[in-house]
């Protein structure tokens, strides 16, 4: 049998307590966190069917996209590279790692979530090249000292629980036992910011290019892609070339569906859109093949469709029994994406090494149901099943995965079914001898090797089937046709109501730990804040505040941002009423990054109502959207203010032009 | 009198005739014939989920031939053979100029037995009756699949005497999932303990369903735990007068 080894990986899950109860609490907040956040986009069906079409469209024309997206990088100054398989891209990452003038001392590479990176096993390949990677998202941070792969694609400690982190950090960071989320995660903020000031290279993933302006989005709650992409000297984006979208139009919408479906936020923390290198940075950009010119050639090309939330991981029962690490290959490998997905693509992309997971799967449709773009996986499921992978290398095998006697019983069937005649007479059969084997009893134990013994019991056939009743039978025709009861509801849309920019955004952004000051006179506002904070220094953007008037308070300011200084005043660009955001694009991005505390200057006619009306503001730029504090539920879902971000954010939102 | 094609599925068929005495029942007091097409077998279902696509051909084109001979819509108590005929059949005969207009034909027949009575018949109470608690839970495919829910539980709200309580969790799959439950004992097992739990969390001693998968399924995993609940097809609960 060959899922034998996969099957004891499915018990070894199921008979793990620990485990299952992670999982039980990542199905049950996710959903509810998903499900509350789309209450807040009443249209989402709507939009969940536009972001098909785009992203079907993107797939269908992908070679148009992608050399539009390219020639716009080159533009605007980022170094372009292609990658046809893992081995070549991990050579383009060695050769710009290396390259530099210290050939000789240890190169520290600095690194975001990227899943692109798991599948080529980065880390593994530059570590053999005596090359220093760390992961500082704090989910792959754990899962990293733990020298594992992360189980689940979003959040990739998932299997963990807070015992086995703290004795973790005290065992590899040498701190003492601690199984306070905040201390384990403050630790990890110490560890790492030492980890960003000194890398020579910054490592990031990207969730969508924009093809019309050549921008990179990457979206992180913690803040450590900010970290990684602005301030090593080099930086380097990996991404998978279906990850495309036409517009910035149909990033916004994009981005509308992929928090929500993924951790249940109206907007990701940070939002960023990469346009440029920063000044004196060295921006490359690896895009990577690795099989997906071949699936998208094939019957599973819907499943580029993929935008990597990881719904479909937490809607899926048979992931909640099983988590990331027990999806493996025949080769006893773990597939690099787990869950519905993963079943699909993992296949799709590295061949039959894989196709058994498709069989794990009641077709449920959970999945399809979860999906922000609407992709069919259970139909994906059942051509992965139906050895929809090896067709074009001419080796198809249909029921791919089913063991041998699972086949050998449904083609019987199958033989039966044809010939109608036999199909009644089996039933006899079967009557016969299920009544011989339990006489007395309607249902019987069946061994466990049956598969359908092994949790329940087995019905006889009935006596006397439906087909022998219906002939013998006369069942009167008494024609007393009932009253049509039905009262159509009328339909519900519920209106969403225009309220007060700032009111809203005031909600929305305390909602998040955030906080909101109006005044109409901000120097004086921050000055008040600074002194009842006993704040000395502060990083200032130019042209902010009413620099005569701070220092007569006696405080002090530099332009120049200092991972020293505590608190950064910058000026938000505009707000976001329904999502709390503030949009941050100028040269200076690290003066929000840096400090424990930021605090942003807002003009209230400057707050927009929603995504869709600033995002063309970050044409060109290099731009974040901040929403709220910096934060993490790496940690057994335990929501953490304050992990490579500031851990406050206060906006002053300034009246004193509103006329 | 208008008369419907009863396509019963092979497990009704095989263990649980009585719920498809209910179904013709139900139909011929609201003055509907029911016809049954001897020869029919099973929908080829599980090959099709199993990617054993010649053979789930093998008996689609069967049944696609048989059905031919007959008119009018096809009702069936099985919301999973309905989405395998309204929508698997599709994609088995993709690219198909002879079989995919017919199986696309056949596929627009097929009613699961309560979506025909509500959306095609427009009846919502057929004036049963039933004692004590009932609770339902909705099969994968019944839900998902095609979309039908309104239906069953307007139908069962309309029982009389009845209590209908509502499944915690109910959306989850019950782990049935035909050859999953046999490929995958494990998982299914797992699920069919939280179903049962959550079954138990209701105090309903009845749990209805719209699939015969489903009901021999829990109804196993009841037997094997000693417990006393029934799992009753919906078509038994409404004709229950």
């Amino acid at each position: 049998m060959s899922n034998r080894f996969f099957r004891e990986r499915i018990l070894e899950s199921i008979d793990n307590p620990t485990l299952q109860t992670a999982l039980d609490n990542n199905t049950e907040r996710r959903l509810k966190g998903r499900a509350a956040a789309f209450e807040s986009i009443p249209d989402w069906r709507e939009r969940r069917q536009r972001a098909h079409r785009i992203r079907a469209d993107v797939i269908e024309h992908l070679d148009d996209y992608l050399a539009k997206f390219i020639a716009n990088n080159e533009a605007n100054g980022v170094i372009v590279h292609r990658a046809t398989d893992a081995k070549e891209a991990i050579h383009i990452v060695l050769g710009i790692v290396g390259a530099d003038e210290h050939p000789h001392q240890q190169k520290l590479v600095a690194k975001s979530k990227s899943m692109v990176s798991e599948e080529i096993e980065l880390n593994h390949a530059l570590e053999k090249h005596n090359i220093r990677v760390v992961e500082t998202d704090l989910g792959e941070y754990i899962v990293q000292l733990r020298h594992e792969r992360p189980s689940h694609i979003i959040t990739p400690a998932a299997h963990l629980k807070k015992e086995q982190v703290a004795k973790l950090f005290q065992e590899k960071l040498g701190i003492p036992y601690t199984e306070d989320i905040p201390t384990l995660t403050a630790t990890a903020r110490k560890v790492l910011r030492e980890v960003f000031l000194k890398a020579d290279v910054g490592l990031s993933g990207v969730n969508f290019g924009v093809a019309e302006t050549g921008g990179m989005c990457i979206v992180t709650n913690e803040g450590n892609a900010r970290m990684v992409t602005t301030l090593p000297k080099t930086h380097i984006a990996l991404m998978g070339m279906e990850r495309l979208v036409p517009k910035l139009d149909d990033l916004a919408l994009m981005l509308s569906l992929l928090p929500r479906s993924a951790t249940g936020q109206k907007l990701t923390v940070y939002t960023q859109l990469l346009h440029k290198p920063m000044l004196g940075q060295t921006r490359h950009l690896i895009i990577l093949d690795n099989g997906r010119s071949k699936l998208r050639n094939s019957p599973l090309k819907e499943s580029l469709y993929c935008i990597r939330c990881g719904a479909c991981l937490n809607a899926c029962p048979v992931f909640r029994e099983l988590s990331g690490h027990a999806y493996i290959g025949r080769d006893l490998s773990i597939a690099p994406y787990p869950g519905p997905i993963g079943s699909v693509i993992s296949p799709g992309l590295f061949g039959k090494n894989y196709v058994q997971l498709a069989q794990a799967s009641s077709l449920c449709g959970a999945c399809k149901e979860a999906c922000p773009v609407d992709i069919d996986l259970p139909k994906l499921l059942t051509r992965v099943r139906a050895g929809k992978v090896d067709e074009e290398r001419g080796k198809k095998k249909d029921g791919a995965g089913l063991t041998w006697s699972t086949r050998l019983f449904l083609k019987a069937f199958a033989r039966l079914a044809t010939q109608p005649k036999l199909f009644a007479l089996s039933q006899k059969f079967a009557s016969l001898g299920t009544h011989l084997l339990s006489p007395r009893a309607q249902w019987m134990r069946l061994p466990a090797i049956t598969g359908w013994g092994y949790s329940k019991d087995f019905p006889r056939f009935a006596g006397k089937t439906f087909r022998e009743r219906y002939r013998k039978s006369e069942i009167a025709n008494r024609e007393i046709p009932l009253q049509n009861m039905i009262a159509e509801q009328p339909a519900n849309i519920p209106t969403f109501q225009p309220a007060n920019l700032i009111d809203q955004f005031t909600t929305e952004l305390t909602a998040l730990q955030g906080n909101v000051h109006q005044t109409d006179n901000v120097t004086q506002s921050m000055i008040e804040y600074l002194t009842s904070k006993n704040i000395k220094k502060i990083y200032l953007q130019p042209n902010v505040l009413d620099e005569t008037l701070l220092r007569q308070s006696g405080i002090d300011f530099t332009h120049e941002p200092d991972p020293e200084i505590i608190v950064g005043v910058t000026k938000a660009w505009v707000g976001l009423a329904d999502t709390g955001s503030v949009l941050e694009a100028n040269e200076e991005l690290r003066g929000s990054l840096l400090p424990e505390i930021h605090l942003a200057v807002l003009e209230s006619k400057s707050i927009l109502p929603s995504l869709p009306d600033a995002i063309e503001m970050t044409k060109g730029k290099n731009a974040v959207f901040i929403t709220g504090p910096s934060r993490t539920a790496d940690i057994e879902m335990t929501l953490t203010i304050g992990v490579h971000g500031p851990k406050e954010l206060h906006v002053f939102v300034d009246d004193s032009n509103s006329g | 009198m208008p008369t419907v094609q009863l396509f019963i599925t092979c497990l009704t068929d095989s263990f649980f005739p009585k719920t498809g005495e209910a179904v013709v029942d139900i139909l011929n007091r609201l003055g509907i014939g029911v016809d049954f097409a001897p020869d029919q077998t099973c929908c080829g279902q599980p090959q099709f989920n199993a990617g054993l696509r010649n053979d789930a051909k093998m008996i689609a084109e069967h049944t696609i031939k048989l059905f031919e001979k007959t008119s009018g819509d096809i009702v069936t108590p099985s919301g999973s053979c309905a989405h395998h005929f309204r929508h698997n059949l599709l994609e088995l005969f993709e690219g198909d100029n002879e079989w995919y207009p017919r199986a696309e034909a056949l596929g627009k027949r097929v009613f699961e037995f309560t979506e025909y009575l509500v959306d095609q018949l427009h009846v919502t109470d057929l004036g049963a009756t039933w004692d004590g608690l009932l609770t339902y839970h909705p099969s994968c495919h019944t839900l998902r699949g095609i979309h039908v829910d309104k239906q069953p539980r307007t139908l069962l709200k309309n029982v009389k005497r009845a209590t209908l309580v509502e499944l915690p969790n109910a959306q989850e799959c019950c782990g049935f999932g035909g050859v999953m439950s046999a490929e995958h004992p494990e998982l299914s097992a797992e699920w069919l303990k939280r179903k049962i739990a959550n079954l138990e969390a209701t105090t309903s001693p009845t749990l209805v369903v719209t699939d015969a998968g489903c009901l021999m399924h829990i109804m196993g995993g009841l037997k094997r735990q000693g417990k006393s609940q029934q799992v009753v097809h919906i078509a038994e609960i409404l004709n229950n007068r």
